[in-house]
C-alpha cells in the first residue's frame, strides 16, 4: 500500500528551530513518525574536553537557550560529584531560585506556543505577557534576561542583593494572581478541552519503553522528577510537590505544566524568604579537582539534564557527556502520534516541549491535491479547533 | 562508599572491576553477560536508562551505560570494554531497551562500534546528508 510522506521540517516553521519529522499517513490518519536529527550538531562534547571546568560553563550554558541554566547546573554538579565538593547553603538557595524561575518563564513559554498551535492567540499573548516580568527579575539578579553565567563549580558568581528581595515577592504576586488566572481560563474553556483531552496519549508502558523524562513522563504516571529523586542544592530544604497525572494525553501534559508553575513559584519565595537569613559566602574555593568519574543531573523544565565527566586530575574533563531531555522525549513521539489524525499530530509533537538545539525539523506533503508544506499542519490544526468553537458556541 | 542494597544482588559473578561512590557504581561488565544486567536493571529492579557514554581510552574503546535507579536517586552503570581497536563491536541493548535506539545509534556513528541486534542500525546524525562523513568522527586515530 502506497503512503504519504509528510515532511516537517528540515526547519520547524513554528518552533523556529530545525529538526526533521517525516510523518508517514494513510488519508488523514498518522500510521508512523520518523524523525532525523543532526541538524544542529555543534560538537559540544569535543570541544568541552578542550576548555577548563570554568570555560565549560559558559559553553554548555549555550547548548539551550531557554534552560540555559539547566545544563551549567548538571555540568557542576557532575564536577562536583567527581570530588565530593560541597558548596555553601546560600549558594544552594541562588541555584534553586535561579532554577526555578527558569521553569516559570519556560512552562509560559510553552504554554503560550501550544496555544498558538491550536488557534488560540489569546493564551498566547497573556502567556507571553506574563513570561515578561520573570525575565526582568533574571534582569535584575544576574545582568541578564537570558544566559546568567551564574553557576560555578563550588557555588555561585553572584549574590542575590537584599535590597532586590521585596520586589522580587511583589512581581512573584503578580504573576501568580495572572497564571490563576490563565489557569482558571483554561481549564473552563470547553474547547481547549475537547481539543486537547485524549489526544496524543502516551501510554505508562510506553513512557517506561522509551525511557521518557519530565512533565512528558509525569503526565504518563511516572513518579519521576530529580529534584525529589536526587535532591540536590537546597530541594532537600524547601517544601513543594511532585505533579504526576495519569492520562498522559495532550491535556494532561499541559496541566502538569501548569501546575508546576505555581509549585516554582512556591520554591522561589521560599527560596527568597531564606536567602534573608541565610548568609555566608556564595562560593567555595576550588583549587583542584581529582581523578575520576561523576554523573551530575537536574530536573530541566523539559525533563532530566545528565552530564557524565571523567577526569585525569587537571583543570580540563577527559571526557564530557551531554544528553539533553528532548533527546529521550522525541522518540515518544513515535508512540503518541500513532493513529490519531493529521490535525493532532503538530500539536502532540509540540506537547514534548521539544528543544531542538538540546536535541537538533516540518514538512513538504507531496499528494494528489498537490504540493502541502508545513504551515498548512498548522492551518489544519487550527481549522480543528475552529470546528469545535462553532461547534461548542453554536 | 556506596551504600548497600540489593539491585546488583545476584549478578556478582558477572561483575568485574568496580567503582564505588555515594549514590553511584560504576562496574565492568563482560560482552556477553551485558544482556543479563540490563534486564535485571531495567525490567527487574525498574532502572531508567539516562544515556550511554562511549570513550576512546588507552585500552580501546568502551560503552558506559547509565541507568537511574529514580527509587533511590542512584546510578549504576555497566561499562563494556573493547580492546580491538579496528573492529570494535558489542551486542546492542535496544532490544531491551527502546529507549537505547538513538544513543547506540549515535554511538555506531561517532566511534564506529558495531551494535550487534540493533533494530534500526542507521545513521542517527547524518542519515540523508548529501556528503556523509566517511570515519567515525569522534575517533582521534584513523581506522
Amino acid at each position: 500500500m502506497s503512503q504519504t510522506v509528510i515532511p516537517v521540517g528540515p526547519f520547524h516553521p513554528l518552533l523556529e528551530e530545525a529538526e526533521f519529522f517525516k510523518i508517514h499517513v494513510d488519508g488523514e490518519t498518522v500510521t508512523g513518525i520518523d524523525t532525523d536529527i543532526g541538524y544542529m550538531h555543534r560538537g559540544h562534547e569535543f570541544i568541552s574536553e578542550r576548555k577548563t571546568f570554568t570555560q565549560s560553563i559558559f559553553l554548555v550554558e549555550r547548548i539551550c537557550g531557554i534552560c540555559s541554566t539547566s545544563h551549567p547546573l548538571a555540568f557542576v554538579h557532575a564536577v562536583e560529584d567527581v570530588d565530593n565538593i560541597e558548596i555553601p547553603d546560600r549558594a544552594a538557595y541562588i541555584r534553586t531560585l535561579i532554577g526555578e524561575l527558569e521553569r516559570i518563564h519556560s512552562h509560559l513559554l510553552w504554554l503560550g506556543l501550544a496555544g498558538h498551535f491550536i488557534g488560540y492567540d489569546t493564551l498566547w499573548m497573556w502567556a507571553w505577557k506574563y513570561r515578561e516580568p520573570v525575565l526582568e527579575i533574571f534582569e535584575t539578579i544576574t545582568g541578564n534576561r537570558n544566559h546568567y553565567g551564574m553557576m560555578r563549580v563550588g557555588g555561585v558568581a553572584r549574590d542575590v542583593p537584599p535590597e532586590a528581595v521585596p520586589p522580587l515577592l511583589e512581581t512573584l504576586d503578580m504573576i501568580e494572581r495572572k497564571m490563576t488566572m490563565i489557569a482558571k481560563a483554561a481549564a473552563d474553556d470547553p474547547v481547549l478541552r475537547s481539543r486537547l483531552k485524549g489526544v496524543g496519549v502516551l501510554s505508562r508502558q510506553a513512557a517506561i519503553d522509551y525511557c521518557a523524562v519530565g512533565p512528558t513522563a509525569r503526565a504518563s504516571g511516572l513518579a519521576i522528577d530529580v529534584r525529589k529523586d536526587e535532591p540536590k542544592d537546597a530541594y532537600g530544604l524547601v517544601d513543594f510537590n511532585k505533579i504526576v497525572l495519569e492520562n498522559g494525553d495532550v491535556y494532561d501534559k499541559l496541566v502538569v505544566r501548569v501546575l508546576e508553575t505555581f509549585e516554582s513559584i512556591k520554591i522561589v519565595r521560599q527560596c527568597l524568604e531564606k536567602l534573608r537569613s541565610v548568609t555566608g559566602p556564595i562560593l567555595n574555593d576550588v583549587k583542584e579537582v581529582a581523578a575520576g568519574e561523576g554523573i551530575g543531573r537536574y530536573e530541566a523544565p523539559r525533563g532530566e539534564v545528565f552530564h557524565y565527566v571523567r577526569t585525569d586530575g587537571s583543570n580540563r574533563p577527559l571526557r564530557h557527556k551531554v544528553r539533553a531531555p528532548s533527546y529521550v522525549n522525541i522518540p515518544t513521539c513515535e508512540a503518541s502520534c500513532k493513529g490519531i489524525p493529521l490535525a493532532d499530530a503538530l500539536i502532540t509533537l509540540a506537547a514534548i516541549d521539544p528543544c531542538y538545539c538540546c536535541t537538533e525539523r516540518a514538512v513538504r506533503l507531496v499528494d494528489k491535491q498537490g504540493v502541502r508544506v508545513a504551515a498548512d499542519l498548522l492551518q489544519l490544526s487550527r481549522e480543528k479547533t475552529e470546528r469545535l468553537r462553532r461547534d461548542v458556541h453554536g | 562508599m556506596a551504600e548497600k542494597d540489593n539491585v546488583l544482588d545476584g549478578l556478582e559473578s558477572k561483575i568485574g572491576r568496580t567503582v564505588a561512590k555515594t549514590g553511584r557504581v560504576f562496574f565492568e561488565v563482560a560482552d556477553e553477560n551485558l544482556s543479563e544486567v540490563v534486564r535485571q536493571l531495567f525490567f527487574a529492579k525498574g532502572c531508567r536508562l539516562s544515556t550511554a557514554t562511549a570513550t576512546e581510552t588507552h585500552r580501546g574503546l568502551e560503552v558506559l551505560y547509565h541507568f537511574s535507579h529514580d527509587a533511590t536517586g542512584r546510578y549504576y552503570c555497566p561499562r563494556v570494554v573493547m580492546t580491538d581497536r579496528d573492529q570494535p563491536r558489542m551486542r546492542s541493548i535496544a532490544p531491551i531497551v527502546k529507549g537505547a535506539e538513538w544513543i547506540e545509534r549515535e554511538m555506531a556513528e561517532l566511534f564506529g562500534i558495531t551494535f550487534e541486534g540493533h533494530p534500526r542500525p542507521e545513521r542517527l546524525l547524518t542519515k540523508d546528508h548529501p556528503k556523509p562523513p566517511d570515519r567515525p568522527l569522534r575517533l582521534r586515530r584513523t581506522p
